[in-house]
């Protein structure tokens, strides 16, 4: 066993080179810069074959990716934030095209106004598109699921690209120890792509991608692409033990941590659920049975293991990294509606937190935890809270204060 | 296909595009592809961009006997750089026979060639990509009933432009922007000179790199005349010299045609819907003489 | 509710017409509704545009499976499927053709028990520009057909959607359409209010479960060449070219290479002959013909002299 400090741009990178891709369309973008550099490195050194080519836009290099992907090669690319939302016309596109490949999401806030640090807002923007999404909470995790998001986009059975989303900064800078499969490992898990008839060849003439003008042969291509979509989790279950039986590290589209015996959960995706599983741990230390449910693949949303596994909890906090104005918490909204009618669902909590990398400290879990459970035991479902204190408003208000004194040196009245 | 094309006897008559497209009666575009298509051959991937060919292939229809592939408006270069990128990397892995090797090809309107899909042209151009563009050039967003493009000629009316001056812009020079970026190969053709085409797409078709076919289409719905003087109207834009038949290669332009006598461009004006106003309900005297000035200082600099 | 259907070719004024009966109707006092249908094909293409007109508000939408009154402004879109022409006629349904054959011979063409009215085609139409006429005449017949639209709400209708023309094409659609509107006196009314749909009888909707297919089959990929010559756009055609193979040079480089449609082949024997299933009319071929050697013929004639054996 290879075990090595990486960042999780750099377990992004390592899955890429293990997966033995052919192609990497790059662009960059702060905090994905790094997977590409990396990339980028290791093809000049002659460690990887194949091409890495720098496109003028992520429009373009998603228009690359799918069309290589289409004549037949394996191909990875990675963006993040506003170049995924660049992208989207494209992202929205190529599912359709049923050519698969991995796009790597580093996820970041969304402008305006403009930031870098983290939040889910850019990825959850393509949750309709017919991508595949994944979300990791470790850099064991990053790597792991780019050589699982190839199996499944590939599988004949699916044949859809798959989005790997990656926290910006908390996982993408940050450093961990992350088990390097053997090479001979990861190739007998992932055997080279098949194209079988989807690919350019002069001797085997196609045409892909083609219109149609009118609604049912419409419905039908679309609703087949959703209808492989959903498939994808029991393909997922099969793939994910096979890669327990190759890697010995179980996997799957729902993580839960204590969850079993818990009166309180937490649910959330990505790095930010680690902390709420340290929160559980210390919650069960102060006497509070709390756990957490945390989904890994949103798309397909696995719907039934996560209606089981919150069947007959008390209360239930969503804690959404995004924000959808006018309504909310993505997820709450997608959780509410998979619990709905269920007999013995739990209280239900919109918690919005963790926006533009937001820190959410561990006595905030903890007063989630104490808050939720009170609302429980009188039967009532509180507002949605944002994660926001007084001394925050402060802070906001001084930043207020110096924005008008620096127009009042202008000359200007404020 | 012959080996060299000389004379207009040794066109092919081929045919490969397939009939039962729905292209306009009389469409100038269809015209040159057709024309071009017999040439280039079937090895190609035509990949294209939102525009009025996009309908060519409409489910379960393709009129192509090679192979297709819709992207978007903006992205049709991205899309032929991920194609050839792809099949050079099967080829060099030995995955794919060289035989199973395709030419790339774009194929878009004005609208993307001209405009939205510049940017990822002029980068897949720095990038030295292999492949051959194919501009079909009607002067506007035909697709959506002829609103003005950047390609669109200075008076001509549009869906966007109906007033008496017509379109205020001048169309755009993408010849010269694809020159600027020192590509392999740059011409300009039309369907109604099919010898010239028919010569250029020979030689394009001989070169690697960046390249580029840029046919002005007569456009009977969105220039409005009578689908049956396409070509007309096609050899009257060569004859009045308002659409230049030259080449672009080896750092310099050569003109193929120089028109001699130039037919005064009212010729040329009057044979389409799009510039009545010039002539009726009275004649624009100051705009027709601005129109016939832009035209011979171009063709002044020409013989200079 | 008055529900129409109109069919006719892109360029042949049916979006103008169903204007102007909807204005029309709307200047008799009733709610309408009405809107063109076409697909991104171009002129010469099928299409359609349907009215609807009631005294209360309507909020049916969309296409018309019910209809009362089919125009049909192009007789040669009878045999062409993707035209949909006897989309929900019945028994009920009036069918206005505009034809120079009578209502027996397109009721048993049609094998329909609709009532089958013509209207006669005013003269071979040989000059393309005229085409724009042929909707307005339908909608002159139409408003008579329907009995509660007066010559005066019909005159104001089509001055409003008309406005843009100039006052000899104004006239003369007008003159079309008033023409028409007295071609059709002994029909008047013929026409009735369809009822409302009812749920309490009605054929239920063979939904299916879609099963899952593999993206090989389920992915909008065509793996055929050349799949498009199963279209017939031969049916687009209002003029059809015709070789006078006697003056016919065989220099095909013209021709066949000038055709925008690939539509005109070089024989064995070294001759152009033009593919009358896809030819889409467009008359370039007669245009550059050195000898002159292709002459245009409207489509109904050239189609009877084929059916006569004379061709």
């Amino acid at each position: 066993m290879n075990r090595q400090l990486l960042t999780g741009n750099a377990a992004a990178a390592w899955g890429a080179r293990l997966a033995q891709v052919d192609y990497v369309p790059a662009f960059p973008i702060t905090p994905q810069t790094e997977i590409i550099e990396t990339l980028a490195r290791w093809f000049e050194r002659g460690e990887m074959t194949g091409r890495l080519t720098m496109l003028e836009s992520e429009h373009s290099m998603v228009t690359a990716a799918a069309a290589a992907a289409a004549t037949g090669v394996r191909v990875f690319t990675a963006t993040s934030s506003q170049g995924l939302l660049y992208a989207m016309e494209m992202v929205f596109t190529v599912p359709g095209w049923r050519a698969p490949f991995v796009l790597v999401n580093v996820s970041r806030g969304l402008a305006s106004p403009i930031t870098l640090e983290s939040d889910h807002n850019d990825v959850l923007a393509t949750r309709d598109s017919g991508f595949l999404q994944v979300h990791c909470a470790t850099c064991q995790e990053v790597l792991d699921h780019v050589l699982l998001a190839y199996r499944i986009a590939e599988d004949s059975r699916v044949r859809l690209p798959v989005i790997v989303n990656l926290d910006g900064f908390t996982l993408s800078f940050t450093r961990e120890p992350v088990d390097l499969p053997a090479a001979e490992a990861v190739q007998q898990f992932l055997p080279p792509f098949d194209p079988q008839n989807v690919r350019f060849r002069a001797s085997k003439p196609v045409s892909q991608a083609v219109a149609v003008l009118a609604g049912s042969p419409y419905s039908y291509f679309r609703y087949e692409t959703h209808l492989a979509a959903q498939q994808a989790l029991s393909v997922l279950d099969e793939i994910a033990e096979q890669f327990f039986q190759a890697f010995g590290r179980r996997t799957g589209p729902l993580a839960t941590y204590r969850s079993e015996d818990a009166d309180m959960v937490f649910v959330m995706i990505g790095a930010g659920a680690t902390k709420a599983c340290e929160a559980a741990d210390r919650l069960r230390e102060a006497g509070v049975a709390a756990g957490v449910v945390r989904p890994r693949w949103l798309r397909p949303y696995p719907a039934a293991a996560l209606r089981a596994a919150l069947a007959g909890k008390k209360a239930v906090a969503v804690i959404d990294q995004d924000l959808s104005m006018g309504q909310g918490g993505v997820l709450h909204a997608e959780l509410a509606a998979a619990l709905y009618g269920m007999p013995n669902a739990p209280m239900l909590a919109s918690i919005i937190g963790g926006l533009g990398g937001r820190n959410i400290p561990p006595e905030e879990f903890y007063e989630i935890a104490k808050r939720m459970l009170g609302f429980a035991a009188r039967g009532e479902t509180p507002p949605p809270q944002l994660l926001f204190t007084e001394r925050e408003l402060r802070q906001v208000r001084k930043l207020q204060a110096i924005a008008v004194v620096e127009r009042k040196e202008l000359g200007e009245k404020p | 296909m012959s080996d060299a094309i000389r004379r207009m006897k040794d066109l092919p008559s081929t045919h490969l595009l397939g009939t039962g497209t729905p292209m306009c009666a009389g469409c100038g575009g269809l015209e040159a592809l057709h024309q071009i298509y017999d040439v280039l051959g079937t090895n190609t991937v035509f990949v294209n961009a939102a525009g009025c060919m996009t309908l060519l292939s409409v489910y379960p229809f393709t009129p192509f006997r090679g192979s297709w592939l819709y992207t978007a408006m903006a992205c049709a270069p991205a899309g032929a750089q991920g194609v050839r990128d792809a099949l050079d990397i099967l080829l060099t892995s030995k995955r794919l026979p060289p035989e199973d090797d395709l030419q790339t090809i774009v194929l878009t309107g004005d609208g993307a060639a001209y405009g939205m899909g510049l940017s990822s042209t002029s980068a897949a151009i720095d990038r030295n990509l292999d492949f051959l563009y194919i501009c079909y050039d009607n002067e506007g967003y035909g697709n959506t009933g002829q609103q003005s493009s950047p390609a669109t000629p200075h008076a001509a009316q549009t869906a966007t432009n109906t007033g008496s001056r017509g379109f205020p812009g001048y169309k755009k020079d993408l010849f010269g922007i694809w020159a600027a970026h020192r590509p392999a190969y740059v011409a300009t053709v039309i369907g109604a000179e099919p010898l010239d085409l028919a010569k250029k797409i020979e030689k394009a078709k001989s070169l690697r790199g960046p390249r580029l076919i840029l046919a002005l289409a007569p456009c009977p719905t969105g220039w409005d005349f009578d689908p049956a003087e396409s070509v007309e109207i096609g050899r009257l834009a060569v004859r009045s010299g308002v659409w230049p038949l030259k080449e672009y290669i080896d750092g310099k332009v050569i003109h193929n045609h120089v028109p001699h006598p130039r037919a005064p461009v009212e010729e040329y004006l009057k044979t389409q819907g799009r510039f009545a106003h010039l002539f009726s309900p009275e004649r624009n005297d100051a705009l027709l003489g601005e129109i016939q000035a832009h035209i011979d200082a171009y063709w002044a600099a020409v013989n200079k | 509710m008055y529900r129409i259907r109109f069919h006719g070719r892109g360029g042949q004024g049916i979006k103008t017409a169903g204007r102007i009966l909807g204005t029309a109707f709307f200047e008799e006092g009733f709610e309408v509704q009405d809107a063109p249908i076409y697909g991104a094909e171009r002129r010469g293409a099928p299409m359609f545009a349907y009215v609807r007109a009631a005294r209360a508000p309507i909020q049916e939408r969309g296409v018309i499976t019910h209809p009362d009154l089919v125009v049909v402004a192009d007789e040669t879109l009878v045999p062409v499927p993707a035209a949909n022409l006897m989309l929900g006629v019945t028994a009920d349904t009036v069918l206005l053709l505009n034809s120079g054959e009578t209502p027996d011979t397109w009721r048993q063409r049609l094998n329909t028990g609709a009532t089958v009215i013509a209207l006669p085609v005013a003269d071979a139409i040989t000059d393309r520009a005229a085409l724009p006429h042929i909707g307005t005449r339908c909608t002159g017949a139409a408003a008579r057909l329907l009995g509660v639209i007066s010559r005066a709400a019909l005159e104001r209708a089509l001055r409003t959607e008309l406005r843009a023309l100039d006052d000899a094409s104004l006239k003369a659609n007008l003159d079309e359409a008033f023409r028409a509107f007295d071609a059709m006196a002994a029909h008047e009314g013929v026409v009735h209010e369809g009822a409302a749909i009812s749920a309490r009888a009605y054929e239920a909707p063979d939904w299916t479960d879609l099963p899952f297919e593999p993206a090989r089959v389920a992915a909008p990929d065509i793996f055929a060449p050349a799949t498009s010559v199963q279209v017939r756009t031969g049916l687009w055609r209002t003029m059809r070219p015709v070789i006078d193979y006697a003056h016919c040079h065989r220099c095909v480089w013209v021709c066949s290479t000038l055709c925008p449609d690939s539509a005109i082949h070089v024989r064995a024997d070294g001759a152009p002959e033009i593919d009358y299933e896809h030819c889409k009319g467009c008359l370039v071929c007669a245009a550059v013909c050195p000898p002159h050697a292709i002459q245009a013929v409207p489509e109904h004639e050239a189609a009877k002299i084929e059916a006569g054996g004379a061709g």
